[in-house]
């Protein structure tokens, strides 16, 4: 073994005994060159460091195996010893690097999609999540990992498990950082862009506009292909969610306005001929743009906004009319044939989009008020929902109010300011 | 209680399925989760998992296929095809029980849907969304007060009001109020 390496191997054991855990980081930071130029010896390396005491040295030198290509004659054991590691390793040392660690997970996830075996690593991610992280709200960049992962893997329920839990707080992870600890930004809009895919997914519109709302309300300086790609499917999900385009919130950022809104003009365009509630207009634009929205892997969810509008103007009708025959509600909804408006009408009747009842003896339909639905424990308990969402929301905004408050920095602006202030205000006296 | 053991049922296969070597868990596992998405009506997750089925399974196995048949069928809300497809093969002691279930529960949504929906639909209707033949839908329908004419061939269902079960207990009630309170005070 080279004696790089030895050398490597003895500061890694000293350290780890001594607890010199932030020193150690700094040293395998600078090391990882090293490790690289000798990475055939890289095996015999981790055979002499154990994986509780010396997660640390394991760390780096996974990561090292991972960033060169492995040699052709030799077999491929880069993912049962990565599956090895982040399962027994020891989660208080890895939390002194966190940016390798994540790195890990960021090339396990692109040496598993490479292999297209997915499925694999879902498990594994979810509980590398669950050792970075310090408790369930905090994001981490490997989140992205995982709904990447589930989504190439087509299997979202380890997803939700995620996605379910509303973010409070960030794993900074780049310690090395000049200005501080940071989180990348890509791994933040990369979760919110993947995680708002996965919602349209399991057809959970109301999630799924929320995180693409976040995505692209993220303050930003420059245009991100994230965001952009976001702000197209937040266009298309507001369509089907709302029957037109939420507005976008005042925070926004300005390249939102000012760059991302031309760049999506097709979709300006349909929401236009989807407001006109003319099915015609619609198909028209529809065949204009395909091209884009093909080329945006964005065709399926325009079939869908499509098929809503046939809803929606069903909708319209029960404002106007009290009874309606079927082959009435198929001309004027633009549908072919009184059976297929009978279908489409069953069909919200079953979703309670609209109230109506069906008489096939005489081929009408009677549009019902909405029962009223503002009585009873169901109510009750949805407003109690609410009302424990907003009592949590409000210790939330305590809580980090009162960070702010003690955080040394703030203290020392705002009596700088008052200090300052103090003689104008004695002279204006 | 069948519904929990479904339920727990599919959190094991689920796992199952993330903790399989290379991927690829075993065929009766992606036969009985298929089934009991359809059965839970969780016509998307069912979608996922047949599509994430690698086509050698598929084509060793092919109940997967005659399984997913159902469930094209309720995607589409082709009730006459849901049966058929039900009815068609015999299903091996794997599914059989829960795809019994599946015919149930999905009989059962469209009596619910029937009695919703409609004030009179003709018997033809009647019978081809429940799957039954138009001599067994009409005791079904007086059963259930549904009024049958003769002439006509119509069937009169009566709405049913659907009930909310769920009451909590006063005493619950009375410390959430006062949680609220407290906190709208301060």
């Amino acid at each position: 073994m080279a004696s790089a390496l030895e050398q490597f191997v003895n500061t890694v054991r000293t350290s780890s005994s001594h607890g010199n855990f932030r020193e150690l980081c700094e040293y395998i930071n600078k090391s990882s060159e090293i490790l690289i130029k000798h990475s055939q010896h890289l095996d015999n390396v981790l055979e002499t460091l154990d994986i509780q005491q010396h997660s640390l040295g394991i760390l780096a030198v996974l990561c090292a195996k991972f960033s060169v290509q492995p040699a052709a004659n030799s077999t491929d054991n880069r993912f049962t010893q990565a599956q090895d590691f982040i399962l027994n390793c020891n989660g208080e040392q890895i939390r002194f690097a966190p940016d390798t660690f994540a790195e890990l997970c960021h090339s396990l996830t692109n040496y598993l999609v490479e292999q297209k075996q997915p499925l694999k690593g879902i498990v594994l991610l979810q509980k590398a999540i669950s050792k970075l992280r310090l408790y369930d709200s905090q994001l981490t960049s490997i989140h992205a990992d995982l709904c990447k992962l589930c989504l190439l893997a087509k299997c979202f329920k380890p997803a939700l498990e995620l996605l379910n839990i509303d973010i409070t707080g960030i794993c900074q992870e780049l310690t090395q950082n000049p200005n501080g600890p940071q989180f990348d930004s890509k791994y933040f809009l990369l979760y919110y862009y993947y995680g708002g895919m996965i919602y349209l997914a399991v057809r959970n519109l109301d999630r799924a506009l929320y995180f693409f709302e976040v995505a692209i309300t993220t303050p930003s300086l420059a245009v991100s292909h994230i965001m952009l790609e976001a702000f197209k499917k937040y266009i298309l999900v507001s369509l089907l969610l709302h029957g037109k385009i939420q507005a976008i919130p005042k925070y926004a950022s300005q390249v939102v306005t000012r760059f991302i809104k031309p760049l999506s003009q097709p979709y300006y365009e349909l929401a236009n001929a989807f407001t006109s509630n003319n099915t015609a207009e619609l198909n028209a634009v529809l065949n204009k743009h395909s091209e884009i929205f093909n080329r945006d892997h964005n065709m399926g969810l325009v079939k869908q906004v499509s098929s809503v509008l046939y809803k929606k103007n069903i909708q319209r009708l029960t404002k106007t009319f009290l009874t309606l025959s079927l082959s009435d509600v198929a001309s004027r909804v633009g549908l072919s044939s009184p059976v297929e408006a009978e279908n489409h009408i069953l069909q919200m009747i079953e979703k309670q989009q609209i109230f109506a009842t069906i008489n096939q003896k005489d081929g009408m339909v009677v549009f019902r008020d909405e029962p009223d639905k503002y009585s009873g424990p169901e109510v009750l308990k949805g407003l109690e929902e609410q009302l424990s969402l907003c009592m949590e929301l409000d210790r939330q905004i305590l809580a980090m109010d009162e960070e702010i408050q003690v955080n040394p920095q703030y203290v020392k602006k705002s009596s700088g300011l008052q200090d300052e202030e103090q003689p104008k205000s004695t002279y204006a006296m | 209680m069948v519904v929990n053991g479904n339920n727990k049922l599919a959190e094991d296969l689920e796992r199952q399925e993330l903790e399989a070597p290379n991927g690829v868990p075993s065929p009766q596992v992606y036969q009985q989760l298929l089934a009991i998405y359809l059965y839970q009506n969780d016509l998307c997750n069912a979608k996922y998992l047949w599509k994430r089925i690698p086509p050698t399974v598929k084509a060793s196995t092919p109940e997967l296929v005659n399984i997913w048949a159902v469930g094209q069928s309720m995607w589409t809300r082709d009730f006459p095809a849901i049966y058929k497809a039900l009815n068609a093969v015999t299903w091996s002691d794997t599914v059989a029980e829960i795809m019994k279930q599946v015919q149930e529960v999905v009989r059962a949504r469209a009596v619910d849907l029937i009695s919703q929906a409609y004030s009179s639909i003709s018997l033809e209707a009647v019978s081809a969304m429940t799957g039954l033949s138009p001599e067994v839908c009409i005791p079904a329908c007086a059963e259930r007060g549904w009024n049958f004419d003769a002439d006509t061939k119509m069937i009169r269902p009566i709405r049913q009001v659907i009930e909310h079960l769920g009451q909590t207990s006063s005493e619950d009630q009375l410390s959430k109020l006062t949680d609220f309170v407290s906190f709208l005070e301060n």
